[in-house]
């Protein structure tokens, strides 16, 4: 009986993995780091969470989550409220849509992937946030922050498919 | 044709679990509540807030046990870099404190001149001001908005509009107040506009963010004249901050505008005091303060 609840237990806390991996990323992404200005172009590390389970793990990463990542998103970095939801929730239809290009394919496949869907987030991001403002915003910070994401992708992708590996491999 | 077309797909969806339904619509309902929060918050700004802050305050812990690692590393590297420079310091300190014992003399006999001749003039002092210190748990900022949460809320005091300041100068001001945390909006930011007064020459001006790390001074006087390197200070005008705190220094002038470098290095605080400004019937907002005057004068 004990050992049926705890094998229930283990077993819903590795489905919820992508769901808290990507509340982790959120998280952490607001951390205040010793470095000038850093804060100001901090990787979107949210956004790599959720295009990571979308295309490994979609089964395990709804809409839904993606939209209370994205609400989470603009809580914690000030950003008026639904926009990250709304850009989340896109980009995870979006790469939904085109899974079947990158998995299973080299990670330069998931790279080139992700550096798609991060330059349209940016332009999306800067266009919705100089609309809601009604002047345009800084342009560089955003590129900055995209070429940012992109060169460091591999380094929390890795983390995730080493955490993926070890916990949702026969999930 | 197209008809029964129509009809063959609404034929198929209704046999559908509800489930497999939802799911396949899933999409475009959470884009419609992304986009129905975001007309809520430019409808409902102070509901969103609310809501917001009580959020906030749920995460500070995370937040904070999240950031407590960096902080203790931080803590330990300026730590070994101050016992490597200890001599230089040591002597940087000593030279600096015999600065200051003079300037210690010229400050009490300027404020006990100071005291004489406000007693002389009947002058009415300006109310006190008091300190809660906070640390700062998250560093909010990303491209478009300069922000910080902090580890201060309603329970100790703070009130929204108080001016935020580090051991340099004038940081920000609170906007958003939560139990056990606030939000503090750099003067960097977009959406930043502190009455400043030029000090010396006494030019008033509005200091604006603009996301950029030097804020600009608009609404100058046409014939202000500006130094670079001349001190900006809080002009307390509107009630809303203490007059005289320190903001910055002024940077350049390019094409008419003007730039502050604030005192404060912004990129890197890790601890801030809120400013309580004690004026009388907590007029942080200048208008109620108007409107209560009216009240008090007609029940008069």
């Amino acid at each position: 009986m004990l050992t049926t609840v705890w094998q229930r237990l283990d077993q819903g806390a590795r489905l919820a993995l992508p769901f808290v991996t990507a509340l982790i990323f959120t998280l952490i992404s607001a951390i205040t780091l010793p470095l000038p200005w850093f804060g100001e172009v901090a990787p979107p590390l949210a956004l790599i969470a959720v295009y990571y389970w979308a295309i490994h793990r979609p089964d395990l990463f709804w809409p839904s989550m993606a939209f209370g990542i994205g609400f989470l998103n603009d809580v914690v970095h000030f950003l008026p409220l639904g926009l990250s939801a709304l850009i989340f929730v896109a980009a995870h239809h979006l790469v939904l849509t085109q899974r079947r290009f990158f998995v299973g394919h080299a990670f330069f496949m998931l790279w080139w992937g992700f550096a798609l869907t991060m330059l349209i987030v940016m332009l999306a991001t800067w266009g919705l946030q100089s609309a809601i403002r009604w002047q345009l915003v800084p342009f560089l910070p955003v590129v900055v922050q995209a070429l940012l994401a992109i060169i460091i992708f591999p380094l929390p992708a890795w983390l995730l498919i080493r955490l993926q590996r070890l916990t949702l491999s026969h999930i | 044709m197209t008809v029964r077309t129509r009809n063959t797909e609404w034929v198929h969806l209704t046999s559908m679990p509800w489930r497999v339904l939802v799911q396949r619509f899933s999409f475009i309902l959470f884009m419609a509540a992304s986009v129905g929060l975001l007309i809520l918050g430019r409808a409902q700004p102070a509901l969103i807030e609310g809501a917001r802050a009580h959020i906030i305050d749920v995460l500070a812990p995370l937040l904070d046990a999240a950031a407590r690692p960096m902080t203790v590393a931080q803590n330990i590297s300026s730590r070994i870099e101050s016992y490597r420079q200890l001599q230089k310091e040591n002597d940087d300190l000593r030279s600096k404190n015999a600065q200051l014992a003079q300037w210690q003399n010229a400050v009490a006999t300027l404020q006990n001149e100071n005291r004489e001749l406000h007693a002389l003039l009947n002058f009415k002092t300006e109310p006190g001001l008091s300190y809660i210190s906070a640390r700062v748990i998250a560093d909010t900022g990303g491209p478009f908005v300069r922000s910080l949460v902090v580890t201060a809320g309603k329970i100790d005091g703070v009130r929204e509009g108080m001016a935020v300041m580090t051991g340099e100068g004038l940081i920000g001001r609170v906007i958003e107040v939560g139990d056990w945390s606030s939000r503090v909006l750099l003067i960097t930011d977009l959406n930043s506009r502190i009455p400043v007064t030029i000090a010396g020459s006494g030019d008033r001006a509005i200091l604006g963010g603009d996301n950029s790390a030097e804020p600009k001074l608009m609404y100058l006087p046409q014939d202000a004249v500006l130094n670079p390197g001349a001190r900006v200070i809080t002009s307390g005008h509107g009630g809303i901050f203490p007059p005289g705190l320190p903001v910055g220094t002024v940077s350049t002038t390019t094409h008419g505008v003007t730039s502050i470098m604030p005192l404060a290095d912004l990129g890197r605080i890790n601890y801030v005091q809120l400013v309580d400004f004690n004026l009388k019937g907590g007029a942080f907002n200048p208008l109620a303060a108007k409107v209560e005057a009216e009240l008090n004068q007609q029940q008069r």
